[in-house]
């Protein structure tokens, strides 16, 4: 009973910016059709930018929260213009363009290194009090991120699904030509969801660095599962990426807390690779369903 | 010959060879994966393992390492066979972040970070070993090749692009499409192996961060650098990347000291950038079309 309250609270608090960045990624795969393995980066960008703005200005955590997810914006839409579009408009076929985006991913990573330094990087957030949930000891600042990560999550899956902006996106990513004849400028609703997957990663890559350390392999290190995350929840529902992200951060905080993070991240690897052979009816048809 | 140029020699002429399996599995049958560190590096460690830490006779060891990367194939080829492109990736990837993992949880095996060795070559020949070893691995890749391009002309490999190319139409002319696939990726994960377990002894030190992504980056990038559908693309690109970055910039172009550290970050952003230019401004890379597309589009044309 003890290890599955621990494993409940520390897998939210702790696996929280996984679901934010799981949203962003299920964004950009449903809606734009392509998967940039690039994300990773913005993550990295995300938490490097806000780590900079709280170490060199001193500002608040909360308030570096604008700069990532601005940062995390800026490269999504200038990759888009950059890379994907000229690539998607030469005819570059979905399993190029994945590779092409592990060259980004690669070029942005190190090139992070040159702009920010080799070393790692650390937020100064105000010193820690401590509060009991279920018994398990946590910080409060990790219950004011908590909750400042589940309204973020809500806001951008409110976005998407209630707002107009949002019923343009998925208009066009259901049918092209009919959003165009309805007057919908497929440009400016593009440049939008690769905003909206920006801003989800750069913030979720601040809210990792927090939590952590900021290094050249934040993103990276976590990329993986949140794509997990993604493909086991299915692109077409928020919702199911949020439940699938709750369910891994509690396993994995479970598993970690029964063996170690190493043998809980391979259980989990194991786990998701199981669960997506066994969902072998989606093939081809995915590759039809995307736009 | 210098030491460090036979090591740099070693690293070329190994990459041909993952970059010809990778070729086979992506140019030809278009499964584009992301695991070949960890095929390669369970080559690299089942080989290792079985011979230093359980102490078998060198050359079982050595088949036991190409035998382990080759079941890994048949697992993860049975887990991927029926799956689409995201899939393959994602598990893909996801196999060689668990080899990553592995290595350093299971210490009593691995050594863990710390890694283990000492692994000798099986026979010494005095200063001409490293060069014997060197002429081996060539001869092993040679042999890659001559049957990746008889694969080209033979009918599994014909069957092979038309899975890769529509597996649907494929399974429609009642190919057997799965079997085909875990068959190829069993073998080409072995090939994979085969290289990491000849690589042992020239290490012959094991550690981790051997098995890194900059193993699989390397091989992406000279496959699409010299052209992703040809056999000798392999070849040709991944000579021309590794020759010009481990061996004409680290030995023939004088670096200021204040730059030795950013180097290697150099180099793993212009193998970034090469791949991401490749495949805007040139997908098929240097080498083009399969020799067979320009007979078929000469034909049309006519």
């Amino acid at each position: 009973m003890d290890i599955i309250a621990k494993a409940l609270v520390l897998g939210l608090t702790e696996q929280a910016p996984m679901i934010l960045a799981a949203i962003g990624m299920a964004v950009m795969m449903r809606l734009s059709g392509v998967i940039s393995i690039a994300y990773a980066e913005v993550m990295t960008l995300g938490a490097y930018i806000g780590c900079w703005f709280n170490n060199t200005f001193g500002w608040n955590f909360y308030l570096c929260l604008i700069p990532a997810g601005l940062g995390g914006v800026l490269v999504s839409v200038a990759s888009y213009f950059i890379l994907f579009r000229p690539a998607l408009r030469r005819g570059v076929g979905s399993m190029e363009i994945v590779i092409m985006s592990i060259g980004l991913s690669i070029f942005l990573r190190y090139g992070l290194q040159l702009v920010f330094g080799y070393r790692y990087m650390f937020y100064d957030v105000p010193p820690p009090q401590y509060i009991r949930i279920l018994g398990v000891g946590v910080t409060t600042f990790q219950m004011t991120a908590l909750g400042v990560l589940v309204g973020l999550a809500l806001l951008l899956m409110w976005f998407i699904q209630k707002t107009n902006y949002g019923q343009q996106m998925r208009a066009l990513a259901s049918d092209e030509k009919l959003a165009q004849a309805s007057g919908i400028n497929p440009l400016a609703v593009t440049t939008m969801i690769w905003g909206f997957t920006g801003l989800a990663g750069g913030l979720a890559g601040a809210f990792f660095g927090q939590s952590s350390s900021v290094g050249f392999n934040l993103g990276w290190g976590r990329f993986l599962l949140v794509i997990l995350v993604v493909l086991v929840g299915g692109t077409r529902n928020l919702l199911k990426v949020i439940l699938a992200g709750i369910a891994t951060g509690i396993l994995l905080s479970g598993i970690s807390l029964a063996t170690t993070p190493l043998y809980a991240q391979v259980a989990l690897l194991t786990l998701f690779i199981i669960l997506l052979a066994l969902r072998q009816g989606n093939r081809l048809s995915g590759e039809a369903g995307k736009v | 010959m210098n030491a460090y140029l036979t090591f740099a020699l070693y690293t070329v002429v190994m990459m041909i060879g993952l970059a010809l399996m990778f070729h086979v599995q992506f140019g030809l049958a278009g499964m584009g994966q992301f695991g070949i560190a960890g095929f390669w590096g369970m080559g690299l460690y089942g080989f290792g393992v079985l011979y230093l830490t359980f102490g078998w006779n060198y050359w079982l060891a050595f088949l036991g390492g190409v035998v382990v990367a080759g079941l890994c194939g048949l697992v993860i080829g049975l887990a991927i066979g029926n799956l689409d492109s995201d899939g393959v990736l994602v598990v893909t990837l996801a196999f060689a972040s668990i080899v990553g993992l592995l290595l350093q949880t299971e210490k009593a095996w691995t050594g863990g970070v710390m890694g283990i060795g000492q692994i000798d070559y099986p026979f010494e020949l005095g200063p001409r070993t490293d060069i014997v070893w060197l002429g081996i691995l060539v001869i092993v890749v040679a042999l890659m090749l001559f049957w990746v391009i008889r694969l080209h002309r033979s009918p599994y490999g014909r069957l092979l692009i038309a899975i890769g190319r529509n597996e649907a139409l494929a399974r429609n002319l009642g190919k057997k499409a799965f079997r085909t696939k875990v068959v190829m990726f069993t073998v080409t994960s072995a090939g994979m192996g085969l290289l990491g377990a000849l690589y042992g002894s020239i290490i012959h030190f094991l550690t981790p961060m051997k098995v890194g992504v900059q193993v699989a980056l390397a091989v992406m990038v000279g496959l699409v650098l010299g052209g992703s559908r040809r056999a000798w693309g392999a070849v040709v690109g991944v000579a021309l990347t590794l020759v010009l970055f481990d061996i004409v910039i680290e030995l023939y172009v004088p670096i200021p000291n204040y730059l030795e550290e950013a180097i290697p970050v150099f180099k793993q952003m212009a193998l970034g950038l090469l791949l991401m230019l490749m495949l805007l401004y040139r997908p098929l890379g240097i080498l083009g079309r399969m020799r067979r597309d320009k007979i078929v589009r000469s034909v049309d044309h006519v």
